[in-house]
């Protein structure tokens, strides 16, 4: 290299005002904010495997939720539903000698923001994280949670492989390998439905993961799988995967994706004269889906984790709480608010149950629910592998919003599988 | 050898005729947008990037008319069968982008009319990111409105038979219809009776269901075989209509910029600005009449695209479409009309086409495809020259 | 000058810079805090602020390699993110994949992942060079674009690089020196490419690719090697991002983050190395500072909507003025009416955003601090190119001579000058 003695001075003047640029910006940029993230020095640089929290120092819990981006409805669900718990919790005692917190971090509806997201609540010391709804951002909560073996407690992710190999992970909801045989099952036995076609995000692990659940148990019912369109999420035109599965003749569609798109694909449909029985997942659960649908998804099928039009007890005095604290949600206790409830709630109990206060103890607390009286039903952890046996409610979806069609147990899908299998 | 036959076995080449529709329709508003790209770059030598966003700040502003007009959320109005709504929200969304045009126009590129090529484009390219990000923070986004479907009273699809069906399969479809209705009606007798949800019926009542599922099934597979014969081309009649505005649109465009003394001078100005203006033109109102009419023209396919699809509205709405009808415009030859429309038709058929054949995860990079493939083989465009011009 | 000398002088520059890169990874590892009584404390700092010093090396290497295509060859390519792209994921691919291969780990891992990154990344500016032969400026910039959207979309689509799902690389090196390094490399390779006789035909080729052409530059090679070692340094920062990070995915590498390097570049100065580096650091902190900056409850810090919009107008009104006077001689005036219009524009945003505030629409509206870091970028590059387009730095770099000729600015010499 050919540096000339000014190039020289150059660079070492540089060096010096680049370090000095530097350790200006992190001292303006961070003191303020360092007395804020409690209990800072300690659980950031500590190398231990695990997250403790000394005693009288706040305690904090995690909650990664999009609040903002396509998913954002759900987020503000599964905050007001896990705020709910932590208020419930703390008007029960919440632990003695301790404050419990919930620090929420924005995912903004993106894998890569809910990473960070995560990553910016391990390192302000968040014992465990709650979230999310989505599998795709689950995952990556995951991933983050992996160092230090942070429990994780997903809301409404259903993508079955989340919990694989991962001892510290752990779900509220169903999975997807339970959700399409549910499916299944309804479209093949009530709806009568023997030629489907499938309509799958190609661009969410979840919509996938599900469209293949559903095929697999649909045609081991003795269905037929006509055809399988694919799209992404953000897309706006369907013409041409409308057209190719009109040319199918499918008997009904099933649709595994989000309820942005899913609305829209329903109304290109029947705009191109492809009227046909529409179901898919629980993905679909939204006020949305009925604007962005139109009268095209009225009368069609979803999957869901609860009803909150059920009489059971818990989910009357969820309604009561839910409608006294947050008077103006138009619609009380939706499936997200249930699930953030039941998540945040089980996190609680079992930090309570945990005398060691740092996550490792808190993830064998977890491990060890037994019962829990969720208000989306009953949620055993233990010896599960992080996948509770909830039961799913099929609805229907009304223009006055969704209302109760079939509920199916773990068992009663084994069983219709199993009675195909000897047809 | 065999690749083009395995490239050809999975079509399906009787939906072709339905898709290539689709591709009219989606064409057409292609058109629409290229026709302000290619307007404002024959002027101006500018590419606009801001066109997109203007398209979609014609979105929103349809939307936020809607809900001025009673179909918003909360209250929401009922179905109108008149088309009232709709004349309102178009004149609205295509004088409000009429206005954004000209604002960009007057405070982002005339600073930069003096400055080089590529300042113009940075500076494009920073309005075109300010008006989406700032979109972010004073638009609705989260989650995404729609203009809701109450607005339209032109619902339903138009049949357009080409090949007449199969009369004796039809005949066939409305016995089993008939069949299908008469099970249907014992199944719903039975629930009635016995008072039971129509998913929790006990063993007395199976055999009824079933016999109501198979028969309806029955119905659907003979509605499909009858449909499988002869062609008709399906229309819906919200894509009829923003086919027929479009198509008005551009004639009249066509008209203005071949018979009026503005669309002359404007034809003048993109030959040679300085001698037009030696000439007495007045260059910086023909600029701001060209930014007018592709500005209203983005914001009356961003009206009708909004509403008779009902598309959920987001800043980044006018992104996509506002790259694919850029390319559009330059595979037509960038600065010339008729061009813009060839172009935009074309975009559009490729682009389903593309679906039809399988590979709709590459919808959007076939236009990226076809610009390299046009600029590299033919960058004058199909209706420009065939010179390149490098300085 | 001695030989020995000139030879010292390079190794100490070497040295010192080399111990700039450690000097600035120990700063992103610990922070100085400063209690009551002047009492300096030494603390850890978080991944967060570490990340923030990581990225900032990443996109000085970024700007200075767009720099070197588009300041100093005078191509406008807009795709940037596309070399950076391909290098993250063909190095995090092969890392995944082949970890350990031929016995390598740890930094000789890392730094042949760079080299591949850096090659594949190469390949593709060859790729992209080509037709910018034949295209003009604005049309090479949508092609850039084009290319790399075409990219993303290619990458989103093949399964086994995670999809639109992301890919997860391990193992993750978090070597915020080597990042440091790989621009301070990229720094001084394109400012010995200008010095030396290999760096003016960039320069001719950048005025007037005729005259140039004429003059006997090989014109095609020029462009074209500016693409290739543009695009090499790019992915050679993909490679050490998608190792930083340990994860990716095609979002990462969205439109926005082209227009981000390209504001950094435009915001410096087109040409200008020091420029380029300068406002690298400058954008990548800005953003995040806002982000960090809390209220005393530790709530993230709300700007309100009409705090904004206010801003906004000011900006522009403040910008038409500044035009206004900024050609009026004489030299004096015109910098204090500058500083002038400056402070009005300030004072205008505080009456323009107290008029707003009667709304009560807009007096509620808030959102979060960090939220705005598009705009501002958005709003940098307009107001750069219609006050400055020359950039902060123009053309000039950073240099003894200059810093002497700015010293004779402020305080000109009488008489005889030495």
């Amino acid at each position: 290299m050919t540096l000339t003695l000014r190039q020289a001075k150059g660079a070492a003047i540089a060096a010096f005002l680049l370090g000095g640029l530097m350790a200006g910006c992190t001292g303006g940029g961070s003191t303020p904010s360092a007395p804020t993230t409690t209990p800072a020095p300690t659980t950031g640089s500590t190398p231990s495997p695990t997250t403790t929290a000394s005693g009288g120092t706040p305690i904090i819990v995690g909650l990664v939720a999009s609040e903002n981006g396509d998913l954002a409805p759900w987020g503000k669900d599964e905050i007001n539903g896990a705020q709910l718990a932590l208020d419930d919790f703390n008007a029960a005692g919440g632990i003695p000698g301790h404050t419990v917190q919930m620090e929420i971090q924005d995912s903004g509806s993106k894998p890569e923001q809910g990473k960070s997201a995560a990553e910016k609540l391990i390192a302000d010391g968040a014992l465990a994280l709650v979230g999310e709804v989505s599998s795709g951002i689950t995952a990556q909560i995951v991933t983050a949670a992996q160092d230090k073996q942070i429990p994780v407690i997903a809301v409404g992710a259903t993508r079955t492989d989340l919990t694989q190999g991962h001892s510290n992970v752990f779900r509220v909801c169903y999975t997807d390998a339970f959700q399409g045989p549910v499916m299944a099952v309804f479209a093949y036995n009530e709806l009568g439905l023997r030629k489907v076609g499938i309509v799958t995000d190609e661009k969410q692990p979840y919509s996938k993961g599900l469209s293949a659940s559903f095929r697999a148990a649909f045609i081991k019912l003795g269905g037929q799988i006509v055809d399988e369109q694919f799209y992404e999420s953000g897309q706006t035109q369907f013409g041409g995967q409308v057209t190719a599965l009109k040319s199918k003749a499918p008997d009904g569609l099933f649709m595994s994706g989000y309820f942005t798109e899913v609305g829209q694909i329903a109304r290109q449909a029947h705009d191109a004269g492809l009227v046909v029985p529409m179901f898919g997942g629980d993905g679909w659960d939204s006020q949305q889906i009925l604007q962005y649908g139109g009268d095209a998804i009225v009368g069609s099928y979803f999957c869901n984790h609860y009803n909150n039009k059920e009489t059971r007890k818990e989910v009357q005095d969820f309604l009561a709480k839910w409608k006294a604290k947050y008077p103006d949600e138009p619609e009380p206790g939706t499936t997200m608010g249930a699930l953030g409830y039941d998540a945040m709630l089980l996190t609680l109990d079992a930090l309570k149950k945990d005398p060691t206060l740092d996550s490792k103890g808190l993830t064998a607390a977890i491990e060890d629910t037994v019962n829990f009286p969720g208000v989306s039903g009953n949620i055993t952890l233990k010896g599960m592998h992080g996948n509770p046996t909830k039961r799913a409610i099929v609805v229907k979806l009304t223009k006055d919003g969704q209302i109760f069609a079939k509920a199916y147990e773990v068992a009663d899908v084994q069983k219709a599988l199993a009675a195909a299998a000897k047809k | 050898m065999s690749f083009p036959i395995m490239l050809f076995a999975g079509l399906d080449f009787p939906s072709l005729p339905q898709q290539l529709v689709n591709g009219l329709e989606l064409g057409a508003i292609y058109a629409l947008l290229a026709l302000g790209y290619t307007m404002v770059y024959g002027v101006l030598k500018l590419i606009n990037f801001a066109h997109g966003e203007v398209y979609m700040l014609g979105a929103y502003i349809a939307l936020f008319t809607s809900w001025a007009l009673g179909f918003g959320p909360g209250k929401m109005a009922a179905a109108t069968n008149n088309p009232f709504a709709l004349v309102v929200m178009l004149i609205a969304s295509m004088v409000g982008c009429a206005v954004i045009g000209v604002l960009i126009e007057r405070f982002a590129y005339r600073p930069m009319r003096n400055q080089s090529r590529i300042a113009s484009l940075i500076t494009a390219i920073g309005v075109s990111m300010l008006l989406q990000y700032g979109g972010t923070i004073f638009l609705p986004n989260s989650p995404p409105p729609n203009i809701s479907e109450n607005v339209n009273p032109y619902r339903g699809s138009i049949e357009i038979p080409i090949v007449p069906r199969n009369a004796a399969l039809k005949a066939k479809e409305l016995a089993l219809l008939k069949v299908s209705d008469d099970d249907e009606a014992a199944f719903n007798a039975y629930l009635q009776r016995t008072g039971e949800g129509e998913f929790g019926v006990s063993a007395p009542g199976i055999p009824l269901r079933d016999a109501a599922r198979a028969s309806d099934r029955a119905y659907n597979q003979a509605k499909n075989a009858a449909e499988a014969t002869g062609l008709v081309i399906t229309v819906e009649t919200g894509q009829a209509i923003i086919f027929g505005m479009a198509v008005l649109l551009m004639a009249l465009l066509s008209y203005i910029v071949r018979f009026t003394p503005a669309g002359r001078a404007m034809r003048a100005v993109s030959l040679d600005f300085d001698s037009a203006a030696l000439m007495g033109i007045d260059v910086n109102k023909i600029v701001v009449f060209t930014f007018i009419i592709g500005s209203s023209l983005a914001g009356a396919g961003a009206m009708m695209t909004a509403t008779f699809l009902g598309t959920p509205l987001i800043p980044f709405y006018g992104l996509v479409p506002g790259l694919k009808a850029f390319v559009a415009a330059v595979l037509g030859g960038i600065g010339n009309i008729p061009g813009a429309v060839l172009g935009g038709i074309l975009m559009g058929v490729a682009e389903t086409l593309v679906v039809w054949a399988g590979y709709s995860s590459y919808r959007d990079a076939i236009a990226f495809v076809i610009l390299i493939g046009v600029l590299l083989v033919r960058p004058g465009g199909l209706l420009g020259s065939a010179k390149v011009e490098k300085v | 000058m001695k030989t020995w000398l000139i030879l010292l002088i390079r190794v100490v520059s070497i040295v010192i810079g080399v111990s700039a890169c450690f000097g600035i990874d120990w700063m992103s590892h610990n922070q100085v805090a400063v209690g009551p009584g002047l009492h300096f404390a030494i603390l850890p700092t978080n991944e967060y602020i570490s990340r923030i010093f990581a990225l900032a090396g990443l996109y000085v290497t970024l700007a200075v390699s767009l720099n070197l295509i588009n300041g100093i060859t005078g191509q406008f390519s807009v795709g940037h993110a596309a070399f950076y792209q391909i290098g993250a994921y063909l190095a995090g691919f092969v890392s995944l994949t082949y970890y350990g291969f031929m016995g390598l780990t740890g930094l000789p891992w890392l730094l042949a992942m760079m080299v591949l990154g850096g090659l594949g990344a190469g390949v593709a500016g060859f790729v992209v060079g080509l037709p910018s032969l034949r295209l003009r400026g604005d049309y090479l910039a949508i092609v850039t674009l084009g290319f790399g959207e075409i990219i993303r979309i290619i990458v989103q689509n093949v399964d086994k690089l995670g999809g639109a799902y992301g890919l997860n690389v391990s193992p993750k090196f978090q070597m915020i020196w080597l990042i440091w390094l790989l621009a301070f490399v990229c720094i001084a390779v394109c400012r010995n490419l200008l010095r030396t006789a290999h760096g003016l035909p960039f320069l001719a080729v950048r005025e007037d690719e005729v005259a140039a052409a004429a003059m006997g530059v090989n014109v095609t090679k020029v462009k074209v090697v500016a693409f290739i070692v543009g695009s090499t340094f790019a992915g050679a920062a993909g490679a050490l991002l998608a190792h930083y990070e340990g994860f990716i995915n095609p979002g990462t590498f969205a439109m926005d983050v082209s227009f981000i390097i390209l504001t950094m570049v435009v915001l410096g100065g087109s040409g200008s190395i020091t420029g380029a580096t300068v406002a690298a650091i400058l954008l990548s902190w800005l953003p995040e500072f806002l982000r960090g900056v809390k209220n005393a409850d530790g709530s993230a810090l709300m700007l309100s909507d009409s705090s904004i919009i206010a801003a906004l107008l000011a900006t522009g009104i403040g910008v038409a003025l500044i035009k206004r006077f900024l050609d009026r001689p004489p030299f004096k005036w015109r910098y204090l009416a500058v500083t002038g219009c400056f402070l009005g524009a300030l004072v205008l945003k505080l009456v323009i955003q107290r008029l707003l505030n009667l709304s009560p629409a807009l007096s509620v509206a808030h959102i979060e601090a960090g939220q705005i870091r598009m705009v501002i970028f958005a709003v940098t590059l307009i107001v750069i190119m219609l006050l400055r387009p020359q950039g902060i730095f123009g053309h000039h770099e950073f240099s003894l001579a200059w810093v002497k000729g700015i010293w004779r600015r402020l305080f000109p010499r009488r008489g005889v000058s030495a």
